[in-house]
């Protein structure tokens, strides 16, 4: 019986663990793209958290964000109680967002909400380090 | 002549806000100090997550860059302290005396602030999503490109406060006193007003 749960629980942390390449979502964002050379916006968000709430409401829905994130990224959620993690991205706060481009490198992360102006200012900073 | 008594005051002031040496011991070792006398104390970049400082005089000192995580400052006094960039991420702070603290770029996070006083507070471009100003005096507070995106306002009296471009996303306002201008711009941000609001 011990040895099954020891089985379990290495299970549950290899697939917690695995790199972001082999992550379903991951790769269906990165199919999303086709051939245009976006980045993935991993945000990780949490059931009882209003500043991903207002994020993903607010904020990726402005008039000025919105037009200018659909044009340069592809917005993937994880759910941090819900969702494997993929390795080597951990995080501090919710949310958190990862930059990640088509080959699973971390460009740049940002912790905690931002208003729709320097949001904007922040994603116009990343497309800069591509 | 002039210096000896400029000297003096100096020296009476370090006196006024002089902390005792052996809480400041007992703080570091024991991870926790209740009802402690830490004035003036210099206590910057120190992690105090989930320790019990609560009733604890830390007015005048220097908490600023501290992470207080979960800590309990029931009934603490910060007044005058400066706690720049500190994070209170989830702790209480209930019926805790604020007043005058400079805590731009702090954390409040769901921190319960409940009964607190924070009367010329310098809350500019804090973090405070889900925290909870129930009955806490709020004069002269100022809460300039402060986040209070869901937090509680029940019972305060908001209207010599500062709210210039304030984050009120889902803020809930019950019972609470607010300018015209106040609440015009609660209203633009979305947040949640009740039928007791005064809007003078």
């Amino acid at each position: 019986m011990i040895k099954l749960l020891i089985v379990g629980c290495l299970t549950v942390m290899g697939l917690s663990a695995a790199p972001i390449q082999s992550d379903k979502e991951f790769q269906q964002a990165v199919q999303k793209m086709g051939k245009e050379n976006k980045l993935v916006l991993m945000i990780y968000t949490a059931d009882d958290c209003p500043e991903c709430a207002y994020m993903k409401q607010k904020v990726f829905h402005d008039k000025t964000v919105e037009p200018f994130l659909n044009r340069h990224f592809v917005v993937m959620e994880k759910n941090v109680h819900r969702s494997s993690l993929p390795d080597g991205y951990d995080y501090f706060g919710i949310p958190t967002m990862f930059f990640i481009d088509k080959a699973g490198v971390n460009k740049e992360t940002l912790v905690g909400s931002k208003r729709p102006k320097p949001f904007l200012e922040a994603l116009h900073s990343v497309l800069g380090k591509k | 002549m002039r210096r000896v008594l400029a000297a003096l005051l100096c020296l009476g002031l370090v006196q006024l806000y002089g902390y005792d040496p052996a809480h400041l011991k007992k703080l570091l070792e024991e991870k926790e100090c209740i009802g402690c006398d830490l004035r003036g104390a210099d206590l910057r970049d120190i992690d105090f997550s989930g320790w019990d400082l609560s009733k604890s005089d830390f007015s005048h000192a220097n908490v600023s860059r501290s992470i207080f995580v979960m800590a309990d400052l029931n009934e603490a006094n910060l007044s005058d302290a400066n706690a720049t960039e500190s994070v209170f991420w989830k702790g209480t702070m209930e019926r805790a005396d604020l007043t005058r603290i400079h805590a731009q770029g702090a954390n409040f996070k769901g921190t319960h602030l409940n009964g607190s006083n924070l009367s010329f507070a310098d809350l500019r471009g804090t973090k405070s999503w889900k925290a909870n100003f129930t009955d806490a005096v709020l004069r002269k507070t100022d809460f300039t490109d402060a986040e209070l995106g869901d937090a509680k306002f029940i019972r305060n009296d908001l209207r010599s406060s500062k709210l210039i471009r304030t984050l009120l996303w889902k803020t809930h306002f019950s019972d609470v006193k607010m300018t015209k201008a106040q609440c015009a711009h609660a209203k633009k941000e979305e947040a949640l007003l009740d039928s007791n609001v005064t809007c003078r």
